[in-house]
């Protein structure tokens, strides 16, 4: 009771997206059991709304051109469905390529432009199997960005992420093994809802993935939690790492 | 063998909503009609840009985010879902988180730089900002309406993209209160401007 109610006074933040996405996790899925709530919330947001169109400028030349050539060549979502999880370690070899010199290049230089200086990961990954054709085809967008957390109980997480392909690539090194009932569980979390990618199985040398994520929709956060080995539909968890994307 | 499903439903006069009409437009953007999202694009842009930039400040990344927005606008049309709120508190909210996730995505690099945005500057923005626009004013009067705690709150939060963690360490008071605060002020934004529920 009490704990809801003080779960209730979050409604003002969350209206206005002032809290973290771990918050905003743990608030969505109070509201889904509390139409009530959910009522308040949209009413809020109405509020919200006039703040914004108080703030309206034109928006820049040329702006409106580039939206509706990009939207011409943008596959719009389907009205509902859970984005596809592809556990590499499942795949056939026959998907291995060698990640080309290319790809390599550009992984490299996303790594400098995110003034990454993570040799593990480079070399996780150039080792590796790295070598699908997915993971290939999301290192070498043009719009591949490198990015690293530290996941609370221990370990480090490298993403390299591309929204042009809607998809990222995960790595994990030095996760605290859990007892044999809970595994890792990684998520895509965003306007989206909550949308499990898999259940992370322990790679060799402490090191995990690669996994490809695919689905990933502007907003979404990455965000990992220790769940029951089969896996659940939500996170039951409080979130163990949580990356804006 | 009906086509309609395919085809946008324009070619049936009666049916094309007008152009303000924003919840019906989206529902044909749902259904891939680019001239449904060419009327949105218009009715929103300048709203969606102004909050971004409000945010986001650098206005290079704010482009970058008002096209990403927009897009994602055409792309998951589909979500939206009118018993769940307006189009535009929809649209809004869409921006709105995504300035948000851009500023927290790159806080780490300049927090000392956005740190120097003050407690006042959204409030006087908002205040000076303005073409007089009946909107405009509406707004300040009723954030003029709140207390000072509450409305530094906001817009820090709202106009800043500060988390209420973050708002109440900037005003020195407790979490526990701001967060009320911010419940509290958004209850009187919303009366006073007469938002239907």
């Amino acid at each position: 009771m009490a704990r809801d109610q003080d779960l209730h006074t979050l409604a003002g933040a969350y209206a206005m997206d002032a809290i973290s996405a771990p918050d905003r996790a743990r608030f969505e899925r109070h509201l889904a059991g509390c139409p009530e709530c959910a009522r308040e919330i949209a009413s809020l947001r109405e509020a919200t709304a006039r703040l914004a169109a108080a703030t309206a400028v034109p928006p820049p030349a040329g702006l409106k051109e580039r939206v509706l050539a990009a939207a011409a060549a943008t596959r719009q979502q389907p009205p509902a469905g859970p984005p596809a999880a592809v556990p590499l370690w499942r795949r056939r070899r026959r998907l291995m390529v060698t990640l080309t010199a290319a790809a390599a290049a550009v992984l490299l230089g996303a790594a400098v432009v995110a003034g990454i200086s993570n040799g593990s990961m480079r070399d996780q990954l150039s080792q590796a199997q790295a070598s699908s054709q997915q993971i290939a085809a999301v290192l070498t967008a043009g719009d591949a960005t490198m990015m690293t957390g530290t996941v609370r109980g221990g370990g480090t997480v490298t993403i390299v992420m591309s929204h042009s392909r809607h998809a990222l690539v995960f790595t994990a090194a030095d996760l605290r093994p859990l007892p044999g009932s809970r595994g890792y569980e990684l998520w895509l979390i965003g306007p989206a809802g909550d949308r499990p990618v898999t259940m992370l199985t322990p790679g060799r040398h402490d090191m995990t993935g690669p996994v490809v994520a695919s689905g990933l929709r502007s907003g979404d956060h990455l965000a990992l939690t220790a769940e029951p080995a089969g896996g659940t539909a939500r996170p039951t968890t409080p979130m163990m790492l949580d990356v804006a994307l | 063998m009906d086509p309609a499903g395919d085809a946008p439903a324009k070619d049936s006069g009666a049916s094309v909503p007008a152009p303000t009409d924003l919840a019906a437009q989206l529902r044909l953007v749902a259904r891939g009609d680019a001239a449904a999202f060419d009327a949105v694009y218009d009715q929103v842009a300048a709203s969606v840009f102004g909050i971004v930039r409000r945010v986001v400040r650098d206005p290079a990344q704010s482009e970058e985010v008002t096209q990403d927005v927009l897009l994602e606008v055409w792309r998951s049309a589909s979500a939206f879902d009118a018993g769940r709120g307006s189009a535009t508190a929809w649209v809004m909210m869409l921006a709105h988180r995504r300035a948000v996730d851009r500023v927290r995505s790159v806080q780490k690099e300049s927090e000392r730089e956005r740190r120097t945005a003050r407690a006042d500057i959204p409030y006087d923005e908002v205040a000076e900002a303005v073409e007089s626009s009946l909107e405009r004013e509406r707004v300040r009067r009723c954030l003029g309406s709140l207390t000072e705690l509450q409305r530094e709150s906001v817009t820090l939060a709202y106009y800043g993209g500060y988390t209420y963690g973050q708002v109440a360490s900037l005003l020195g008071v407790p979490a526990g209160t701001v967060k009320t605060r911010m419940r509290d002020a958004l209850i009187r934004l919303r009366d006073c401007l007469g938002v239907a529920n």
